[in-house]
């Protein structure tokens, strides 16, 4: 009677689904509205009007500038719902118990060896953002698993060290504060939040922006992911 | 030649989704989930955005499954 009720209910629930997907266009089609509009303006003048060759970075950083400044607020509120959450009330017991550190020599051995050249990586992608695939969030996705498999490999107290204390909030807080500077640049010499210079000789200022946007981003997501990982992995 | 391809890797994705819902421990579901992220991967590369490509690799079955290993070592291994 139950799964009955369910399955009708599906179905019910699928008929207006099906008949919305049955109304779009075709999938592909160069005379979607998706492909005529904006899409085909950013294609044609986000090089020269954006300042980056990369067109993907140019939307995300420029013209979508906003969406990208919440959703960096978003991981960095993450974060501070993990720190929140799991340092509750206990902030010194992440030093009683220490599990010694028993890695095979082949995977210690293998990550050291990889170690600077995933970090150079890192860094090729974070500055590479606006000319090639890539940007801030994944360089700064690549350094933050590197910081974690150095966890891994060195143990937990060697590896912190590669976050240190006394900036470690401003580097956590990298991101959403490297877009508020950029956005306060803009609002002072443009009159809009987010506003690049739009005069054809400034391109350099728009690409010099937005490469401080994404090493911003990098750092702090960098930073935000080695920090979820090290609270959750600290006082087991 | 390439769309078969593309059907083999959304059958994958489809198991891969329903193999997760089902298992009942929690390990081989992360692991499995990762998998999940990793044809996901490829499909945006075949679809033509690498950019998405690199960050659900990175991310997706990276990090992500990293921290529901340490959440798995912290809690219980079995779902009840």
């Amino acid at each position: 009677m139950k799964k009955a009720l369910v399955a009708a209910l599906l179905i019910l629930a699928a008929i207006p689904l099906l008949l919305a997907v049955s109304e779009l266009p075709p999938h592909g089609s160069a005379s979607n509205a998706t492909y005529t509009h904006v899409s085909a303006y950013y294609l044609e003048h986000g090089a020269e009007e954006a300042g980056a060759e990369n067109i993907i970075t140019d939307v995300i950083l420029n013209y979508r500038g906003f969406d990208t400044n919440g959703e960096v607020t978003v991981i960095f509120t993450a974060l501070a719902a993990v720190l929140a959450v799991l340092l509750l009330g206990d902030a010194s017991t992440a030093t009683e118990d220490k599990p010694s550190h028993s890695v095979s020599v082949v995977v210690s051995f293998i990550v050291r060896l990889l170690a600077p050249f995933i970090a150079m990586f890192a860094v090729y992608v974070i500055i590479n953002g606006h000319i090639s695939p890539g940007g801030g969030f994944q360089g700064g996705t690549i350094l933050g698993a590197l910081a974690i498999v150095l966890t891994l490999v060195l143990g937990e107290d060697e590896a912190r060290r590669l976050l240190p204390e006394r900036p470690k909030p401003w580097l956590q807080a990298a991101a959403p504060l490297t877009f508020i500077g950029i956005g306060l640049a803009g609002l002072t010499d443009t009159g809009f939040y987010l506003g690049f210079p739009t005069a054809e000789a400034l391109s350099w200022i728009r690409t010099m922006w937005l490469l401080a946007i994404e090493i911003g981003i990098g750092v702090g997501g960098a930073a935000i992911i080695a920090s979820i990982f090290w609270t959750m992995e600290a006082e087991r | 030649m390439s769309q078969a391809f593309d059907i083999v890797l959304l059958l994958l994705l489809i198991t891969c989704a329903i193999a997760v819902i089902h298992t009942k421990d929690l390990l081989a579901a992360a692991i499995i989930f990762s998998t999940y992220s990793l044809v996901m991967c490829v499909i945006w590369q075949l679809r033509g955005a690498p950019d998405v490509a690199m960050t659900e690799a990175a991310v997706g079955a990276g990090v992500t499954t990293v921290l529901f290993l340490v959440a798995i070592s912290r809690t219980a291994r079995r779902e009840k």
